[in-house]
């Protein structure tokens, strides 16, 4: 039947309409920032990796992963992970497991051999860097990739900092931290070992020679406790302890040992004294829910059978025969405002006494700061520097625990980032000023749950604890991969487009269009619904006031 | 996350006249889609026709008959007696028709079809009143509701449309909605893989005349089948049951308590019809043998 043209029969089609003129508030696809992402110390794009890791492409994953922190598996298994706390999926059934889906991913790429992508050939400018732990580092990686010359100082023997002598091998393995160490060094930085710079003068040296510098030396001077006589041979401080023990060497303590504080280093002590036979009690001022140390930690070390006596102050000490007598004593602990700001009152009349055959001292670190007096101000704590790191002599960057008092291993990988873009504008290899940076964030209530089915986290198992204590193997077990990638399908892509096409097939006015990757908005025909916004999983759609005319 | 998956194209345009946010017209993208070029739909007075029409422009790519609003599925069995005739038995002639053309005015013209099992697809837009009227009730239309016609509430219950029409054995009855539309792409193709009559009704949350906002018309139709108040299924030869989905996850009280209409129930109205629901969730299930 041919469709003539006639008065019965409608001859165009409505697309000649323009419905957009109904409007008052027009779509706008937006990346907006996932909660995790603002918590993350390295600002990782958290729900751009995961997705990736989601759709099957694990080396995508790991490529965005390694964009803003060249250590997803170490962080995988180190990281305090602030991320989780702040997880939309929170609100419904449980923080998505971040760190433990970083780690799956930093572990294929370990057992994979990817190296880094190749940096840009280095060109004129040079920069020295003070410091081989994950501050010296994580710049050198970041300065390397924009094409400066990079070396790196560092007075031990071995690269890694506290990632080696500090965290032990049942937290961290150290093939992990060689392997992801190694392929910096492998990208062509160029490192001096036994190389230490000692005060001033060389780093002034330094300063001189290279074109800007960075100092990121931690914080290494133990404090003492004043009731310690630390020439004792019955005395150790955590960090000589740790490093011993780290490097395998034999620890000549006795059997019976007692560690002093309450910190993440503190259950690090007692949990390597575990392992290498000796029994372990822990004091500390503060009781158990006020512990400085993460709760996991806590938990994990009185499985391990650290016995532990908070709320208490050791007063004095005396020797009866080879063995000490610690006289203790309870007391009441009073937080304070501020973190550090603490008072106690001792409970009349609660005197203890515990015997022991040698005392751990774990009651923190303070940055070397004297040595650099002349040179770079400070604060009686840390050295000072600006909110882009450049110390009081210009040219001089630092970060890490030498200049700041957030002492975590991605803090200190965000700080050397951060520094590296300071530097890199500094030596004129980055445009100056900041670029626009988006701060809208994607709340719970701009996710559509219905597209998320309830489903309980995934998380990590422990090594049972009968076969913890005969050795240092890692007390985390990996995720499975199925577990894994059942966690990253958990995860609601806050802010992050996933390609659903939701918001294309839900229009009722066929007013949005694809493009090669994304999608557009057609202005005719919109009629500012808000059907696209509202069936978004993601949150990556927003109604905004339209400025049609 | 599921992916939608229906053959989208372009056999509904834009530029149609359907409020901002309307779940027909979404609806109608989607099975017009799906059904394709070859087809010759039969549309009565509703919003439907208003959103297909608006001489000279038309919104659907495939030949409308605007015809009266008694008479759809006669209007239906007597083309698609022309197209056998004219040795074209593969096209699809599909009624568009809403609730009131369908539950009331139109019911003796689909019953007779029904009847004859002509080979017609008919698919119902549900959105339980006359709408493009002004929002007046219909039998569709459920107790209680506010309607213009029944300003204190409906005084009588939703007609039950299934089960009228599985009362004269036609090979196909579903429901659908569009908050499910890889589903309803399913059905569609399924009917149209079925020779006789075949009947779909899609629940269509009216946003004025529901009383929602523009942006929830999906929201509310997945609500509705979420609580069992508008359950997804099928019925075969007008005695097979299948449920589509065969759980619920939420009370009836948030679906109604974002609807204008039922704004004025008190707990003791809401605990009846989540009474009344309960009840035809169990008769369902024991109809499908779940
Ligand atoms: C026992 C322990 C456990 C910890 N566990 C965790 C944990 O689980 N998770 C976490 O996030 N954080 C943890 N931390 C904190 C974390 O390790 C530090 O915040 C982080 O390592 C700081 O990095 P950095 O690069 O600033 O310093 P460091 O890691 O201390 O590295 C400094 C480097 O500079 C070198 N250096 C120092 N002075 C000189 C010099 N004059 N010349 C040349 N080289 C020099 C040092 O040898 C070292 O290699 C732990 C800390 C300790 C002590
Ligand atoms: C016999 C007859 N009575 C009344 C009308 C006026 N009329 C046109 S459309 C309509 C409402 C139809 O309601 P429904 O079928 O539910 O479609 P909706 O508008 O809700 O989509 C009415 C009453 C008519 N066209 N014919
Ligand atoms: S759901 Fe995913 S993107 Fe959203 S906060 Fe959690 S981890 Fe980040
Ligand atoms: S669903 Fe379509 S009409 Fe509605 S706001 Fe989005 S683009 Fe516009
Ligand atoms: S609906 Fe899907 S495709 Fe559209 S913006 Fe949201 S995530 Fe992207
Ligand atoms: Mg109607």
């Amino acid at each position: 039947m041919d469709r003539q043209p006639s008065p019965l029969w409608t001859h165009a089609t409505t697309k000649l309409r323009n419905t957009g003129t109904w409007r008052s508030a027009m779509p706008e696809y937006r990346t907006s920032l996932s909660p995790c992402l603002g918590a993350c110390p390295v600002n990782g794009r958290i729900a751009e990796w995961i997705g990736l890791l989601k759709s099957g492409d694990v080396k995508g994953a790991w490529l965005t992963l390694v964009d803003n922190n060249p250590f997803p598996a170490i962080a995988g298994r180190i990281c305090h992970h602030p991320c989780e706390a702040v997880c939309n999926r929170q609100q419904m059934d449980g923080a998505v497991s971040i760190c433990s889906l970083e780690r799956h991913v930093g572990d294929i790429a370990m057992s994979e051999g990817w190296s880094l992508p190749e940096p840009e050939a280095v060109g004129k400018k040079s920069v020295a860097i003070v410091g081989g732990g994950p501050a010296g580092l994580s710049a050198a990686y970041q300065l390397r990739r924009l094409g400066i010359k990079v070396t790196l100082f560092e007075q031990h023997q071995q690269l890694g900092g506290l990632l080696r002598h500090g965290i032990p091998s049942y937290r961290l393995d150290k093939n992990i931290v060689d392997c992801e160490i190694g392929r910096i060094i492998d990208m062509g930085v160029e490192v001096e070992l036994c190389a230490e710079v000692g005060d001033h003068h060389a780093l002034q040296k330094l300063h001189d020679e290279f074109d800007a510098v960075y100092l990121a030396t931690g914080a290494s001077r133990p404090k003492a406790l004043p009731v310690l006589d630390y020439s004792k041979s019955w005395v150790i401080d955590s960090a000589e302890f740790l490093t011993v023990t780290n490097a395998g060497e034999p620890c000549r303590l006795g059997q019976n040992l007692v560690v002093i504080g309450g910190g993440s280093a503190a259950m690090d002590v007692a949990r390597t004294a575990r392992r290498l036979g000796r029994s372990v009690k822990l004091i500390s001022l503060e009781p158990e829910h006020l512990l400085p140390a993460q709760k996991a930690e806590v938990d994990e070390a009185i499985e391990e059978g650290v016995e532990f006596v908070t709320g208490a102050e050791m007063q004095s000490i005396s020797k009866d025969g080879d063995s000490l007598i610690l006289e203790c004593m309870r007391i009441k602990f009073n937080p304070g405002e501020e973190r550090g700001r603490f008072t106690i009152d001792p409970v009349p009349g609660s005197e203890f006494q515990l015997r022991a055959d040698a005392i751990i001292s774990s009651i923190g670190q303070d940055a070397d700061i004297s040595r650099w007096q002349s040179l770079l101000d400070n604060d009686g704590t840390v050295v000072n520097t600006d909110n882009l790191w450049q110390t009081s002599t210009k040219g001089i960057f630092a970060g890490g625990d030498v200049a700041s008092m957030d002492r975590f291993v991605t803090q200190a990988v965000g700080m050397g980032k951060q520094a590296a873009a300071e530097i890199g504008r500094y030596l004129g290899q980055l445009p100056s000023g900041e670029t626009g940076a988006n701060t809208s964030q994607t709340g719970f209530s701009d996710i559509n749950t219905h597209y998320f089915p309830p489903a309980a986290p995934n998380q990590q198992a422990n090594l049972e604890v009968e076969d913890r204590l005969q050795n240092f193997n890692e007390v985390q077990l990996p995720l499975a991969e199925d577990k894994a990638l059942a966690e990253a399908s958990r995860c609601f892509s806050c802010g992050s487009c996933i390609y659903c096409d939701n918001c294309y097939l839900y229009c009722p006015d066929m007013a949005i269009t694809k493009l090669q990757r994304g999608y557009e908005v057609i202005s005719d025909y919109c009629k500012g619904c808000g059907l696209c916004v509202a069936e978004c999983p993601t949150g990556s759609v927003v109604m905004l006031e339209d400025r049609q005319g | 996350m599921d992916m939608i998956d229906y053959p989208d194209g372009e056999q509904f345009s834009p530029g149609h006249v359907a409020c901002a946010g309307c779940a027909e017209a979404l609806s109608l993208r989607v099975i017009l889609n799906t059904i394709g070029p070859d087809a010759i739909g039969v549309v009565p007075p509703s919003c439907t026709a208003v959103i297909c029409g608006g001489y000279p422009l038309s919104s659907v790519s495939i030949p409308v008959q605007h015809t009266t609003l008694e008479n759809a599925a006669a209007s239906a069995s007597g083309i698609k007696r022309s197209l056998n005739a004219m040795g074209k038995p593969d096209t699809t002639v599909v009624c568009l028709a809403g609730d009131g053309g369908t539950y009331d005015i139109g019911l003796q013209a689909l019953s007779s079809a029904a009847e004859r099992n002509e080979d017609i697809l008919y698919v119902c837009f549900d959105n339980e009143g006359y709408m493009n009227t002004g929002g007046q009730k219909s039998s569709s239309t459920p107790l209680n509701a506010i309607t213009g016609s029944t300003p204190a509430g409906k005084l009588s219950r939703k007609k039950n449309l299934v089960e009228i029409l599985a009362a004269h054995r036609i090979p196909y009855i579903a429901t659908c909605s569009p908050a499910h539309l890889s589903d309803m792409s399913a059905k569609i193709k399924k009917a149209e893989s079925i020779r006789g009559t075949k009947v779909i009704i899609v629940i269509i949350p009216c946003l004025p005349g529901w009383g929602v906002a523009d942006d929830a018309a999906v929201k509310t139709a997945r609500m509705a089948v979420d609580s069992g108040v508008f359950p997804l299924y099928e019925v075969e030869d007008g005695v097979d049951y299948t449920m589509t989905i065969n759980t619920r996850n939420q009370a009836v009280n948030a679906y109604l308590k974002q609807q204008k209409r039922f704004r004025h129930l008190s707990d003791a109205d809401i605990s009846d019809i989540q009474a009344d629901v309960d009840w035809g969730w169990e008769y369902l299930l024991d109809r499908a043998g779940k």
